[in-house]
């Protein structure tokens, strides 16, 4: 090999290998990060706002003694942010998911149309069959596995173009988007808790909507976690994967559906976010590589931390109005999402 | 068409048809693969060799006939099992830029292993033979993303290995590379006949190599077998006009056939 020959094997076997150590090290540094950062944005978002409380004060509120305030922020902020964690790490990862089994980096359950058919569900049960409150996410997750069959076989000719799939979701989007828009005018506008989905607010979430979500997306994250090896083979071509006996279109159902849980669950409880399941997996594939056994649990701590941080914003930039974090995700996603267009040559054609 | 009857056929297809719509790609293609072989799919283009080459790997399903494997029907084999006895490596192939070449080639052996399962001693040892015999080990931990197209091809060759088959699928395996990469890998492929006694099933554009590599040639035109055997004995200018529909001289170097391409 003439590359071989200019630098002696020896040599280069050795560049390579502290080059694998200086990644190891930069993901081990990114997670380690990432959790602190994450811990001090939880601390943050609990304190900001009219009640404040000391670190002292709110361990020994939350574990030992009644604290008014505590007891307080614990109702009211807690809930929030719980669920701005989950919700944004099940979003993140189904946009890792969906990247892996559809081989395109520009999937995010936002854009390919995911998130608006589980929102339309999920206005459908508010607005119409407001007795079935509690199944609002199984019906969600219908809605989503509705959005991502029409997407899927609408873009598929002879083969999944990543150019057609996006094309495919924004349509798909736009239509549930405009469904559930005209319902919220039609059961009389803004206040409606149709509108709360539509809108993605989650100021008056309480710990039972934390009950609505916390399983589903467990499940879903425990499960995405399991196929993070399987997401490996999946970036192969498939007639590759297949040679090596996976059974290539069985696994790829069922990674989306688990991306379609993920993306439905939090959608009906959090609104529709866009952006986050791209954005967040783009930067993990930065910082700890694409190997899905790193980056599925580095997508779930960046989504959680990159939901909270979004929807600490909204809540303190214009305070005491509030403007929701898929607002905020959706304004610095935009740019976001165009810089990601430019600058890659695999979309262009 | 002479058969060894010791031998038993490593693959044997009979009867096969394959249509896409109303285009008939295989028309009642039969022929045997002997074991430890190595044989070339050659024909024009259209002539329905990657078709063939896609019912063989099991990508398609025969319309009409049956490919058997060891004597049994590989419509009956389960993926996982057929990836235990017969490796593919395709022409074209994709992977994350970032992982590293030993990490690829460990991905042969998925069929071997359980999902949850980590590596075992065997595994390692198959892994770090399928780099030493393709000459890979060198380079272990770089990304496949920094190597040559001549390397990257033969990280391919090393993960079909890492599966450790006795059948070895190469669909073009020198299309994309520059002549002293073709020759690297089709010299790397005799050895790995010669040497492991593998058998190889590959489809070749170029005459020549066809030739010169391969222990018995299958010429497809329009679908149907239009030549089998060793290519000593079957490359005429006829057969070449019958299989491309172009006279070239074919003419003997030191007792080797060459079909004159220009």
């Amino acid at each position: 090999m003439s590359e071989e020959k200019m630098t002696v094997p020896e040599e280069a076997r050795r560049m390579d290998q502290s080059r694998k150590k200086k990644k190891t090290a930069r993901a081990a540094l990114s997670f380690l990060i990432l959790g602190v950062l994450l811990a001090a944005l939880v601390f943050a978002s609990i304190n900001i706002g009219s009640l404040q409380v000391s670190f002292g004060e709110l361990m020994r509120g939350l574990f030992v003694e009644r604290i008014e305030n505590v007891a307080a922020i614990y109702d009211l902020r807690f809930p929030r942010i719980v669920i701005s964690l989950f919700a944004g790490a099940a979003v993140a990862v189904a946009g890792v998911l969906f990247q892996a089994v559809l081989k395109n980096p520009l999937a995010d359950p936002g854009i390919i149309g995911i998130s608006s058919g589980a929102s339309f569900a999920a206005v459908l049960v508010t607005a119409f069959l407001p007795a079935l409150y509690f199944f609002t996410p199984l019906f969600a997750f219908g809605g989503g596995v509705l959005a991502f069959f029409l997407v899927y076989s609408l873009s598929w000719k002879g083969g999944l173009s990543p150019l057609r799939i996006i094309l495919t979701g924004v349509a798909v989007s736009a239509m549930f988007s405009g469904l559930s828009d005209a319902l919220n005018s039609m059961t009389g506008g803004s206040s409606s808790g149709v509108a709360s989905i539509v809108e993605g607010n989650i100021t008056q979430k309480t710990w039972e909507d934390v009950q609505t979500l916390l399983p589903y997306v467990i499940v879903g994250l425990v499960l995405a976690v399991l196929f993070s090896k399987m997401c490996n083979l999946m970036t192969l071509e498939d007639k590759t994967a297949r040679g090596l006996g996976v059974n290539v279109n069985l696994m790829r159902i069922l990674i989306s559906l688990v991306a379609v849980l993920l993306a439905s669950i939090s959608t009906a409880v959090a609104g529709a976010v866009s952006f986050l399941g791209l954005i967040v997996p783009h930067i993990g594939r930065i910082l700890v590589g694409s190997d899905h056994r790193a980056l599925v649990p580095f997508s779930m701590l960046a989504g959680a931390f990159t939901f909270l941080l979004a929807d600490t914003i909204g809540r303190t930039v214009a305070a005491p109005y509030e403007v929701s974090a898929s607002i905020i995700m959706s304004v610095i996603g935009g740019p976001f999402f165009i810089i990601l267009l430019r600058r890659s040559k695999k979309y262009a054609a | 068409m002479q058969r060894e009857d010791k031998k038993k056929p490593a693959m044997e297809v009979r009867g096969l048809y394959f249509s896409y719509g109303k285009n008939k790609v295989l028309r009642d293609a039969s022929f045997t693969i002997e074991e430890g072989e190595i044989t070339t799919i050659m024909g024009a283009n259209g002539c329905g060799k990657s078709t063939l080459f896609n019912l063989m790997t099991k990508n398609l399903c025969p319309r009409k006939g049956n490919i058997f494997l060891w004597g049994r029907n590989i419509q009956n084999l389960a993926l996982k099992e057929f990836a235990r006895k017969v490796s593919i490596v395709h022409q074209y192939n994709t992977s994350a830029d970032d992982i590293t070449v030993e990490r690829l080639v460990s991905f042969g052996r998925t069929p071997h292993m359980k999902m949850m399962q980590a590596r075992s001693q065997e595994d390692e040892e198959k892994i770090r033979w399928a780099m030493e015999v393709t000459n890979v080990e060198t380079y272990r931990d770089r990304e496949v993303g920094r190597l040559s197209g001549g390397q990257r091809q033969r990280v391919w060759i090393a993960m079909a290995l890492a599966q450790s088959t006795k059948i070895l699928f190469l669909d073009e395996p020198t299309t994309y590379l520059d002549i002293r990469y073709q020759i690297e890998i089709l010299e790397l492929v005799q050895r790995l006949n010669r040497e492991y006694g593998i058998t190889i099933i590959m489809v070749l554009h170029d005459i020549n190599q066809a030739i010169h590599y391969s222990d018995r040639i299958i010429g497809l035109k329009d679908g149907r077998v239009a030549a089998w055997g060793a290519p000593g004995e079957i490359i005429t200018p006829e057969c070449i006009r019958e299989l491309y529909g172009i006279s070239l001289d074919v003419t003997n170097v030191e007792g080797k056939k060459f079909v004159l391409t220009v």
